[in-house]
């Protein structure tokens, strides 16, 4: 049990010092952690993502928060939590004191210039992944294709496309058309 | 409150933090989320920890984060405990399984909105491709992906600079 919780606590600090790029970047390392711990399925982990963007509060922390409570209950959650957080409170207590050095240095800024096309291939790894993966069906990626086309017109809130999905989800499963 | 992540929560923090309280302005409140962007870590909690810290020091940081995170907290929690029992449920599948679909959209969503803030040049373009293709292998560890940007971020901006020096 000690020994769940440190390893839990080691896996989501670094998650928080090596994610950059917003509360998606931590997710390339959740679905890793799914496949080199099983304390919970990719399947798992896209259903919490689901809860975790229709709950208040920011996605990477509530995804955290329920990956320590699958794991190991209350303990777990506050474990995870704290742990994803508390490598942005240690870098944020040295950069503030520094930070005129920190946004003119040229090397920090070179640096940041690389880690963001990282962050972003990291994620896009993950989208990949999960298309062939997941059962979304052809039906699945065509409506997700939809929405991503459509975004380029009038980009929608989070909430409009996951509601709007699980209502078709619900119509379709309803006459057997996604094999759920 | 705030729904749907961290790229809804400036518009939000500004009618707040800097309308409402007056605690912080709005080019401190731009300033502070630039910078959370481009540190490690959720760029609302990130923010909210600046924020904190400018007011009240490590004590308002601490607050900041724990106002932040405690109410999700319970939510997930409450929502967790429940979720193993009603996922039995066909509906509730089928739900989810449009949930999926929702969410990998707005994973791909993400990808479009990084990729606009991040892509810029042919080095970015070529950080961005390894990184990919290295992702994709399964092999090598996400963090010394990470590092090895870093490394290579330095290194490009030394050589720019010592182009320039010679021009």
């Amino acid at each position: 049990m000690i020994k769940l919780c440190i390893n839990l606590f080691l896996q989501f600090f670094n998650i928080g010092v090596f994610s950059f790029g917003g509360g998606y970047a931590t997710l390339p390392f959740l679905y890793d952690l799914a496949e080199k711990f099983h304390w919970y399925t990719t399947k798992q982990l896209t259903d919490m993502l689901a809860v975790a963007s229709i709950t208040p509060g920011p996605v990477g922390v509530n995804v955290a928060t329920y990956a320590g409570f699958t794991t190991s209950g209350v303990l777990g959650a506050l474990i995870a939590t704290t742990a994803v957080i508390l490598p942005s409170f240690i870098i944020i207590t040295i950069v503030s004191k520094i930070l005129d050095k920190f946004k003119t240095n040229k090397m920090v800024q070179g640096a940041i210039h690389a880690l963001k096309p990282a962050g972003c291939a990291l994620l896009s790894a993950v989208g990949i992944k999960l298309l062939f993966t997941s059962n979304l069906h052809l039906i699945g990626l065509i409506l997700a294709g939809v929405f991503i086309g459509s975004s380029f017109v009038k980009k929608q809130d989070p909430l409009f496309y996951l509601g709007v999905s699980a209502l078709i989800g619900l119509v379709l499963g309803h006459f057997n058309l996604i094999g759920v | 409150m705030l729904l749907g992540g961290g790229y809804v929560i400036l518009p939000i923090l500004t009618s707040e933090l800097v309308e409402k309280k007056k605690w912080i302005t709005s080019d401190e409140l731009v300033e502070f989320y630039t910078i959370s962007s481009s540190l490690p870590g959720i760029i609302a909690a990130n923010t909210a920890i600046f924020t904190g810290r400018k007011l009240l020091g490590t004590k308002g940081a601490v607050a900041a984060i724990l106002g932040m995170i405690l109410p999700a907290f319970l939510a997930i929690i409450l929502l967790a405990s429940i979720l193993n029992e009603i996922t039995g449920y066909r509906s509730i599948q089928h739900i989810f399984w449009g949930v999926g679909v929702g969410v990998i959209t707005l994973l791909f969503l993400a990808v479009k909105e990084m990729w606009a803030k991040a892509i810029c040049d042919k080095f970015t373009a070529i950080v961005y491709i390894v990184s990919l293709l290295l992702a994709l292998t399964h092999k090598i560890p996400l963090a010394i992906i990470i590092i090895c940007a870093i490394v290579a971020g330095i290194l490009n901006q030394l050589w720019l600079d010592r182009r320039e020096i010679n021009d």
